[in-house]
This record gives structure tokens, sequence and C-alpha cells, in this order.
């Protein structure tokens, strides 16, 4: 993802800033429109249901997200000009938190749509679509352009076009980036999903039957049973995926790429748990999507696709000066709305908003570092240990599936009140959520390391630790700021869960942009506010991103690369 | 009959036009073996690209048999130097796959895919996918592909470069082979190599670029006799004078 980022624009900040703003000031409802009986203070007995509405609801947002980013994400790779707004754009959708997404969702969903039981479904589905589709973009993105010059030419050649295209270079290009992304996109989904079920507008709640909705209120009341037991649910259903869905799925995947059969790619497969039942899984399937392929109209299908793309583009042209009118229009509403949403009087909270920010800043770093204490000294140890390296990064892969809202009742339990209370929960939270991305990438580096040069290295005499020096530490450095970008950047948007807890009817916040962000939303609904600390978080998170770890990774990946 | 009319071409480098290509004209009569030699950066590939109609000339115009080629011309073939198989697709569904394009029903583009997996020596090799393939055997199958399209013009981009040299000479041969086969449609044969001999070896006519920009700097024509050798009476100074055209 870290390699997507090729331009250094910095005015799709004040477009979001703009939009962002405009969506602030949209009013929220009036009158409410769903009664509030419609789910009562859950009990066990909703379990079920809610496991299932909550999948239900992830499933249709990670469709959406599919076919968003297929279609953002080809625009990105074929065609340069947009790429250069598109990539960007993603960018800096990644950086806001599901909270900044509220008012849009409300405004859009609630106030447009009326806001019934369908219209607050569709802004929960947003809201989770929010957190799922940039990265699959990005992924797209990603596969399309890794593909070789002379195969695509090899295709196009052949006279291959439009669906067969597609089917037979296109998609198989991608399957291996969008697969890796789509476990990303789910994990992100199931951690927002506690902030996603609950949509907000002003003093008004509509809560919506779920497994995030259960566990966040049977939080606010205390009952920790309930939280747990719908922490378990979430967990099966996680595990459920991991091992029935994802990881054949990520064995199947290497298939599709392009250096099947370096050595490393053997490696890395072998480092896997065996495809539990994949052949028998997918072969009925792969026989139904040729039966369905034979049947399509696909001369039809790619006349249609030729007409049409052309429509559009002729569309485009024709539509060229009333588009560049209207965003020009936009760009100003933006601005005043920027205007009105900055205009006094300012709630008292806007004063501490910098020093939120810095707060925020230092409790991330220290979950960083706190990660890294930890996560080095255990990559070096496994690149000692072949056998070590493969339970760990077993562990790694499974920790990076659960989502950090798992150990929420343990550590509120064990902490609230005690030990600095809720600032170590704060940290620890945040650390939930960081460490496994970077142990999974550390490990995922050092066994790129080739044998024969740590063997040469032995031979020449160097002990271990001058091994680890000198080796296996610069050559995980590319992958451990790969890790650290994804990490790094999304405890930023985890920032909005782990510090602020409502635990048995009391609210345990600290000092910080998250916490903030939840006060705007649940506690006061002030949108200046929530602007504010919106627009502080996401040009921190973008700013930092370019001007560290963009830098940090060239440098990393040009001085550290392991060639051939 | 292939025919490039005063062909230009420059792509955009940071907002300035690079010339590659400068006035090229070019006939190549059906059933001639043509070889363009060149160093390096001189659009040899370039000029193929624009012959297969691949990419658009910036100006000037390519007609095939009186035709203007706009967009690809599928009455033609290419062979790349990374094979540019498709590595989650058999052999066979390789070599199938422009005949899906031309919408071959299954069983003929399945018979066809066989005979021409014979034709290049595969035969057995139709369900092994191209990762478990040795580089000659991959571009036997890229070799396969483009002939299975049964095409008049046949296309080969550095199409032994990839290859240790044993395998080169014998692909070499082959190449010849099915060229003169009568059985195959393909008779007409544009070939970049960067290798002077390998040039003398096999074209009718070897036409040499010059570079910065790319220009047709000399045309020379090949009447050894064949079957070629490298001890033949006069390969040595064929092979010399064209080297010295381009330097």
């Amino acid at each position: 993802m870290a390699e997507a980022r090729a331009t250094s624009r910095w005015w799709p900040i004040a477009l979001i800033a703009c939009v962002l703003a405009l969506a602030t000031l949209a009013e929220g409802p009036k009158a409410l429109s769903v009664a509030r009986g419609v789910v009562r203070q859950p009990g066990f007995a909703e379990l079920p249901a809610a496991a299932g509405w909550s999948l239900l609801r992830m499933t249709a947002s990670y469709v959406l997200s599919l076919a968003f980013a297929w279609i953002v994400g080809y625009q990105a790779a074929t065609n340069p000009r947009a790429a250069r707004v598109i990539l960007p754009l993603l960018d800096v959708g990644q950086s806001v938190p599901v909270l900044g997404f509220f008012p849009a969702a409300i405004f859009l969903f609630v106030t447009l749509l009326g806001g019934g039981r369908w219209g607050i479904e569709m802004a929960s589905i947003f809201l989770l679509f929010t957190s799922q589709s940039w990265n699959l973009a990005f992924g797209v993105y990603e596969g399309l352009s890794t593909i070789p010059l002379e195969t695509r030419a090899a295709a196009e050649s052949l006279g291959v076009r439009g669906l067969l295209l597609w089917r037979s270079l296109l998609l198989p290009a991608c399957i291996p980036t969008l697969i890796y992304n789509s476990i990303l996109s789910w994990a992100n989904g199931w951690y927002f999903l506690i902030a996603s079920e609950i949509i907000v507008a002003g003093p008004v709640e509509y809560p919506l039957p779920g497994l995030g909705s259960m566990m966040s209120r049977a939080f606010a009341a205390g009952n920790l049973r309930l939280a747990t037991g719908a922490i378990v649910a979430l967990m099966v259903i996680v595990l459920v995926m991991e091992f029935a869905l994802w990881r054949p799925l990520r064995a199947w995947s290497q298939r599709f790429r392009y250096d099947s059969q370096s050595p490393e790619a053997r490696e890395e497969a072998r480092f896997s748990l065996p495809d539990l039942g994949l052949p028998a899984l997918i072969r009925p399937l792969r026989g139904l999507a040729r039966a369905v392929w034979r049947r399509l109209p696909t001369r039809r299908a790619n006349e249609w696709l030729t007409r049409g793309g052309a429509g559009a583009r002729s569309l485009g042209r024709a539509l060229r000066w009333p588009a560049l009118a209207a965003a020009v229009l936009i760009a100003i509403l933006g601005v005043v709305a920027v205007v009105r949403a900055l205009r006094p009087p300012w709630p008292p909270e806007a004063a501490s908003v910098p020093l939120a920010l810095l707060f925020s800043f230092l409790r991330i770093n220290a979950a960083y570092v706190l990660a890294l204490l930890w996560t080095i000294p255990v990559t070096l140890w496994a690149s000692d240990h072949p056998r070590g390296a493969r339970a760990l990064s077993l562990v790694a892969q499974v920790g990076a599936s659960l989502p950090a809202t798992a150990f929420f009742p343990v550590l509120v339990a064990l902490l609230v009140d005690r030990f600095g209370g809720m600032e170590m929960i704060s940290v620890a939270l945040a650390l939930t959520g960081m460490q496994w991305y970077l142990l999974f990438n550390l490990l995922a580096g050092a066994q790129r390391v080739p044998n024969d040069l740590r063997e040469s290295l032995r031979s020449l005499g160097l002990t271990r630790g001058a091994i680890h020096r000198r080796l296996t530490l610069p050559a995980c450095m590319p992958s451990l700021v790969t890790g650290s970008i994804v990490a790094w950047g999304g405890t930023w948007n985890a920032l909005i869960l782990s510090e602020y807890v409502a635990y048995r009817g009391k609210v345990y916040e600290v000092l910080g942009v998250g916490a903030l962000l939840n006060r705007a939303t649940f506690k006061t609904g002030n949108r200046t506010l929530l602007f504010l600390s919106l627009a502080a978080l996401v040009i921190t998170v973008v700013a930092f991103n370019r001007l560290v770890w963009d830098r940090l990774f060239r440098h990393v990946s040009a001085r550290y690369r392991l060639e051939g | 009959m292939l025919e490039l009319r005063h062909v230009y071409k420059s792509f955009a480098d940071r907002g300035r036009a690079m010339p590659v290509l400068d006035d090229v004209d070019v006939q190549i009569p059906d059933g001639q073996f043509v070889c363009l030699v060149g160093p390096s950066g001189s659009g040899k590939s370039t000029l193929l690209r624009i012959m297969m109609g691949l990419t658009p000339p910036t100006s000037g115009t390519v007609l095939y048999q009186g035709q203007a080629v706009t967009g690809v011309n599928l009455r033609a073939a290419m062979v790349f130097q990374s094979f540019a198989l498709l590595p989650w697709l058999t052999v066979q569904a390789n070599v199938e796959l422009g005949l899906r394009a031309r919408e071959l029903p299954d069983d003929a583009a399945k018979r066809r895919a066989a005979y021409y997996l014979d034709k290049v020596g595969l035969d057995g090799f139709e369900e092994a996918y191209p990762s478990e393939l040795s580089g000659g055997m991959k571009q036997r199958a890229g070799l396969a592909r483009a002939l299975a399209v049964e095409p008049d013009l046949l296309f080969m981009d550095e199409p032994f470069a990839g290859l240790d040299a044993l395998t080169s000479a014998n692909l070499r041969e082959e190449v010849l082979t099915l060229w003169a086969d009568h059985a195959l449609p393909v008779h007409t044969v544009v070939m970049v190599t960067h290798i002077i001999e390998e040039a003398v070896l096999m074209a009718d006519r070897v036409l040499v670029l010059a570079q910065h920009p790319g220009r047709i700097a000399a045309d020379v024509p090949i009447t050894l006799e064949r079957p070629r050798n490298k001890r033949d009476q006069g390969f040595d100074g064929l092979v010399d004078s064209i080297f010295e055209k381009i330097v």
C-alpha cells in the first residue's frame, strides 16, 4: 500500500475538509421516526440474531466495498490523470475515523431518506463501508499496476478484450492483493462494528440489533457477562472465517502470483496451515463458475461494454464544463461551510484540541514503542528457531484477525480505577491493535532473509548477535516500516475506541482527540468541535505519513533491499 | 505487404516529447523474414509494437494489405522476450486464449491448440502450468500461442534473449523449420534481435536502426543459401559490415 503513494499533493486534504464541513453542517433530523423501543435492553436470547444481523451488514458492506474498489482501483491503474486525484483521496479517506463519517451518514440516510429501519441500516452499512473500502481499492490498484507490460501486450496482441480480458488477466492479477486486503478489511470492519451499529444524531440514538451495539450497550450497563458473550460470539465468527475461508483462499491465491515459483513463495506457503478441505470446497464452485461463464452472452456483453464505455467517455466530454462548474461551486460552498463551522462561539473544549492532539500522539507512540520492544526481540529469536517462527506467525495471523475490542472486558475489568486507570487502558488498547501487524510483518521480513546469506556470515565466524545486527535487523527494515505505516495509521482511527469507554453507567475518558470526537458525537452533539478535532486528526495523520513514513519507506526500501 | 509510411513516434517524458522513431519508411512483402537490429534505445521494440498495432504511431500510417492498421492487427501475432504467459492458466489454456478471443467453439479451440502444441514439441505438457516449464519450453508455449491464431504475420521481440545458448540455438532452428513449413499459414516474420549473427543466420533482410532518434540506417539483403551456418563463406563479412553500420 505504501508503494501506491505516488504523488504528494496536499489539496485533497482541503477538499475533504470542505466536504466534511458540509456534512457536519447538514442538519440532523428534527423528529424521531424510529420507535426507540425497537431494541430492548439486550439479553443472551438475542445473541444469535445479533450475530446474524452483524454478519449480514458486514457482508453487504464488503460487497459494496468490492464494487467500489474495483471501479476506483481500475480507474487509478489505467488512467494516470485519475490516479493523481484518486490515490491521495483514498489516502485521506483511510485516515478519517469512522466517527468522522457520522454526520454524512446521518445526513444521507436519516435526514434525506427519512430514517426508517432501512435508512438506519443503510447508514450503518455505509459506516462499515468507510472502514473497509479504501485499502481494497489500493489492493486492486496495486494488483493491476503490477501486471508486467509484456503480459498486458501479449493479451492485447491476441485480441483479448472486454470480459475475456477481465477474466483471464485483470481479475487473476488482482487476486493476491485483493484477498490480502479483504482480510484486512474484514478485520477493520469487525473492529469498528462497535461504533457502527449505534447511529447517533444529536440527542437521538438509533441502536440496531447486532453484536457491536450489544457489546457497547452491555458495557455501558455494566453487564460484563453479556459483553463477554457477545465478544465470544464475535471471536467464534472471526476464527471460523479465518480457518474456513481466508486461510484456504490465501493458499489458493498463491497461484496467481507472478513469482509463484520462487522459493520464498513456497516457503511462505509452508508456513501457513494446510489448506483444510480447500480442493473439495473450490472444485464445485469452479465447475459452477465455468458453466455460468459459458452461458453468458459474452459477445453481447462486450458490445454493451464498448458502447457503454464510449458513451461514458462522450458524456464525460460533454459534461466537462458543467462538472468543472459544479466542482467550483462545491468548493465555494465548502469554504463557506468551513468558515461557518469555525465561526465563534467555539465550544469551551475547542481550546483543548491542540493539547488533546499532543496527548494522543504521545499515547500512540508509547504504544508503538512498547510494541517494538517486544516484537523485535521475539523476531530475532524466531529467526534462529524456524519452528518457533512458524508457531509465532500463526499466533500473529490469528491475533491480527481478532478485533482489539475482544480485549475490552479483560482490560477494563482489570484496570479501571487501578494502576493509572484509563490512561493505562488507553495505551493497552492501542497496543492490542498495533502489535500483531508489527509482529506479522517483522516475521515475514525475517523469513525473507536468504539462508545462503546467513550461512555465509556464520562461516565467516560472526556470532549470533552480530548476525542479528548486521543481517537480520537491516533485512527486516522494509517490512518493519510497511507494518508500522499500517499499524500506526490504524491506531489513530482506533483512538475513538481506546480513549473513551462507557462502562457501568459511567464514562471513562482521557484527554485526547479520540475522546473529543466521541464527546462531540455522543454527548454534546457539537459539530464545530467534531469538525475541529476531525480536521486536526486527519491533517496530523496525513502530514505524518507524507513527511515521515513515506520518506522513511523510500529510504529504507532503497537501502535495505535484498537483491535476488 | 506490410507498409509503414513516415512513421514518427515520441513519448512524453516529464512534459517533454522524447522522439523515439523518426520518419520510418518500410515495406515488407509477404513471405519475407525480416530482422530488426540496432543498439538498445533505437526503438526496435517500439517499431515492432507499431507494426502489430499495439501502439499507435504519433504520426504516419501503417498499412497491411493496403488497409490502414488502427488497433491490434488480428491477422498478426506476437512472441515476447519474457514469454508473457499467464501464470494461472495451463499451457493448453494459454494457447487457447487467442482462440477464445476469436470465439472459436470449445472443441475446435482444443483441437487447434493441441495441433500447435504438438508442432512446437510440447505434446504431453498441455496440463502443466508455465511455472513448471523450463525457459525454452515456456517460449515454445509462447510460440504455439502465437501460431494457434494462424496469423499471416508473426512478430517476435527478442524471442531467444532469455534462453541459454544451446536452447536458443535449437529453438532458432525450429522457428526456421516452422517458417518454411508450407502447411502453416505464417510466412512473413519480423523479428527484433540485438545479436547480429542471429539476424544473418535467419533473415532474408536485415534492417539496421540507428539511435536517438531511431531511424532506418541501412537495409541489408541476406542472400546466403539456406540452411545457413556460421562457417558459411561470406557470413563473417556480412556480420562485420552490419556491425560497422550500427557503430
